[in-house]
C-alpha cells in the first residue's frame, strides 16, 4: 500500500493475510507443526539424552518451511482469483504484496518452530534432562534462524515461481514443489557442516562461519529479489487470466 | 434490493468532483505484446458508457489500463488531470474486474471488511452493503462455498463500500440471475446521474437499456465512440405483436409471435402503426427487432 493510504491499511492487510494463510494453508501448518512436535516428543521421550539435542534442531527448518507455505497459498489463490489485481488498482504495490507474503511466511514458520521447541524441549526437560549449552546453541543460532531464513527463501522463490508460471494446481505447482526448494539451503548448510565434521575440521568457529555464510547468502538472495521485484515481476504477471 | 444507492443517514452523492478520464494515444498490453493500439478519448460527462467489442478485442485490457493496473507502453491515462497511477487518481476510481476478486479463506463479511480496510471504508459501510445487495444471509459463509452468482453479488457489494467519481465495471452482471441483474442495473443507472460509469457487457439489450454512450473496441482500436441513439442498424426491421390475427398483416414475414416489416428507418414507424390501427389491427407491442449494437461485433 502506498504511503498515502491510512496507517491502518498496510497493518490490516498483513494481519488479514496471516489469518487467511492459517486458514488456506492449514494443511501445511498442521502438518509442519504436527510432524515437528511428534519428532521432538519422540526424541525427547524415547531416545537417549544425546539424541534430542543433536537431531531435533537439525530437522526443524524442514518442517518450518513446510508449515510456512500458507503465505504462498494465499498469494497463488489471490493471483488466480483476481485479488492481486484489485489490490494493485487500489494502490498496493507489487513490492508490498511480496513483502506481505514474506512476512506471513515468517510468522507461520515462527509458529511451527515455537510450538515444536516449546513442546519438544518441555518434554525433554520433563524427562529429567537439562538444557545444555549445546542444545541452546543449536536451537538459538541454527534451528530458529535457519528455519526463518529457509522460510524466507522459500517464500521468495515461490512468489517468483508462481508469478512467472501459468496458474496450475497440484503437486506440479509451485506450492507443491517449493517446499523441496525451500529446504535446500538448510540441507546444503547441514551437508557442509557434516562434511567438515567428518573431515575433522569441525569447531565452533567453523560452525559459526558456515552458518554466517549461509544466512548471508540467503539474505542477499531474498533482498536482491525483493529489490528487483519492480523490474522482474511486471504487474501483468500478477493478474488473473483475462 | 433497495434501488436507493446510499442508505439514509449517509451523505448524498456529491457532484462529480472534476473527475474526467483522458485516454491519450494509449498503447498497452501484456509483457510487450500490444493489445490496445493508439486509443484516445475523453470522458467528462456523468453517464453510462458501454464498452463493446468481440472477445479478445481488448475490453479488459482497456479497463485494466484505465484502472492503472497496466502501464501503457505509449500514451497516458489522466484522471482528473493527473496520471492514473497517482494515489489521488486511484482514489477516484472503482474497478470491478470480470473475475470476482474475492479472497478465499474468509467469510463474506470478513472479505468485505478486508476490502473496507484497503479502501479505508468503515464497518458501517460493510453493514450497509450487506443490506443493499441483500447478501446479509450469506455474511457468515465462506467465499469458497458460494455459487458463482453469489460471489459476483459480493464482489459488486465491494464496489459500493465507498463513493467514487468513476466506476469501471467489467461485465458486472455476467453470471447473475435476471432479477439481480436488473437490480444491479438500477443501481448503476442511479450511480450514473452524477458519476462516470464505464460498463462492458456482451448483452446488447442490456447495453442498450443502460448505456447512453458506446465505445466500440475492435482489434484493440477504438472503432466508435458515440451516443447509442446515433447508432443505426444497416436495416431497420420493425416487429409487431398483435392481440389477434388480422388480414392486414398478410404480407408480413413471421418470426415467432412477431410480424416483421423492414422500413427505411424509424421515422416511418408512426405512419405504419397508424395505418395498421386504422385497418383494425390491435397492436400489443412494436419493437425494433435488430439491435443496432450488433453491428459493432462484426
Amino acid at each position: 500500500m502506498t504511503s498515502s493510504s491510512s496507517s491502518e491499511g498496510p497493518l490490516s492487510l498483513l494481519r488479514i493475510t496471516v489469518r487467511r494463510a492459517t486458514v488456506s494453508g492449514r494443511f501445511f501448518l498442521v502438518y509442519g507443526t504436527g510432524i515437528s512436535v511428534l519428532l521432538g516428543v519422540t526424541l525427547a521421550a524415547f531416545s537417549g539424552s544425546n539424541s534430542f539435542p543433536s537431531a531435533f534442531p537439525l530437522f526443524l527448518p524442514i518442517f518450518g518451511v513446510v508449515g510456512s507455505m500458507g503465505g504462498l497459498v494465499v498469494f497463488s489463490n489471490d493471483r488466480t482469483k483476481g485479488v492481486l489485481e484489485y489490490l494493485i488498482a487500489y494502490g498496493v504495490s507489487p513490492r508490498r504484496l511480496f513483502a506481505n507474503v514474506l512476512i506471513t511466511s515468517l510468522v507461520l514458520a515462527s509458529i511451527v518452530v515455537s510450538v515444536a521447541i516449546g513442546v519438544g524441549v518441555g518434554v525433554y526437560v520433563a524427562k529429567g534432562h537439562g538444557v545444555s549449552s549445546y542444545l541452546a546453541l543449536a536451537l538459538g543460532i541454527y534451528a530458529i534462524p535457519m528455519t526463518l531464513a529457509s522460510a524466507a527463501f522459500a517464500a521468495t522463490v515461490g512468489v517468483y515461481w508462481t508469478a512467472l508460471s501459468s496458474p496450475r494446481q497440484g503437486l506440479n505447482s509451485p506450492i507443491g514443489l517449493v517446499p523441496f526448494v525451500g529446504i535446500l539451503p538448510a540441507l546444503a548448510t547441514l551437508g557442509t557442516l557434516v562434511g567438515l565434521g567428518l573431515s575433522g575440521k569441525s569447531s565452533t568457529e567453523v560452525f559459526l562461519i558456515v552458518l554466517g555464510t549461509a544466512f548471508g547468502l540467503i539474505a542477499i538472495v531474498v533482498l536482491v529479489l525483493l529489490g528487483m521485484i519492480g523490474r522482474l515481476l511486471r504487474r501483468e504477471r500478477l493478474l488473473s487470466p483475462a | 434490493m433497495d434501488a436507493k444507492l446510499w442508505a439514509s443517514g449517509l451523505e448524498a452523492p456529491r457532484p462529480i468532483d472534476g473527475a474526467e478520464i483522458v485516454c491519450r494515444s494509449v498503447t498497452a498490453g501484456y509483457l510487450g505484446s500490444q493489445v490496445l493500439h493508439e486509443v484516445s478519448f475523453t470522458i467528462d460527462e456523468p453517464s453510462v458508457y458501454v464498452v463493446l467489442g468481440p472477445n479478445g478485442a481488448g475490453k479488459t485490457t482497456l479497463f485494466r489500463t484505465l484502472a492503472g493496473i497496466l502501464q501503457p507502453y505509449q500514451g497516458e491515462v489522466l484522471v482528473g488531470g493527473e496520471p492514473v497511477d497517482r494515489q489521488t487518481s486511484r482514489d477516484r476510481l472503482h474497478y470491478l474486474s470480470h473475475v470476482d476478486g474475492m479472497p478465499d479463506g474468509l467469510r463474506v463479511r470478513e472479505a468485505l471488511e478486508f476490502y473496507a480496510r484497503v479502501e479505508r471504508a468503515t464497518d458501517s459501510d460493510v453493514e450497509r452493503v450487506l443490506d443493499q445487495l441483500e447478501i446479509r444471509e450469506l455474511s457468515g459463509r465462506f467465499m469458497a462455498r458460494l455459487s458463482a452468482g453469489q460471489r459476483k453479488r459480493v464482489s459488486i457489494a465491494r464496489v459500493f463500500l465507498r463513493e467514487r467519481s468513476i466506476y469501471l465495471l467489467d461485465e458486472p452482471t455476467t453470471g447473475l440471475d435476471p432479477k439481480v441483474a436488473r437490480e444491479i442495473r438500477a443501481l448503476i443507472l442511479r450511480l450514473s446521474h452524477d458519476r462516470i460509469v464505464l460498463y462492458s457487457s456482451h448483452n446488447l439489450f442490456e447495453a442498450r437499456e443502460i448505456g447512453r454512450y458506446v465505445l466500440a473496441i475492435k482489434a484493440g482500436r477504438l472503432a466508435l465512440f458515440d451516443r447509442i441513439e446515433n447508432i443505426r442498424s444497416s436495416r431497420f426491421v420493425l416487429g409487431i405483436r398483435v392481440l389477434e390475427p388480422s388480414d392486414a398483416l398478410a404480407g408480413f414475414e413471421r418470426e415467432g409471435e412477431y410480424f416483421l416489416k423492414e422500413l427505411p428507418g424509424p421515422e416511418q414507424v408512426p405512419a405504419l402503426l397508424g395505418d395498421l390501427m386504422s385497418r383494425g389491427v390491435k397492436i400489443r407491442e412494436a419493437r425494433e427487432m435488430e439491435n443496432p449494437l450488433e453491428g459493432l461485433f462484426t
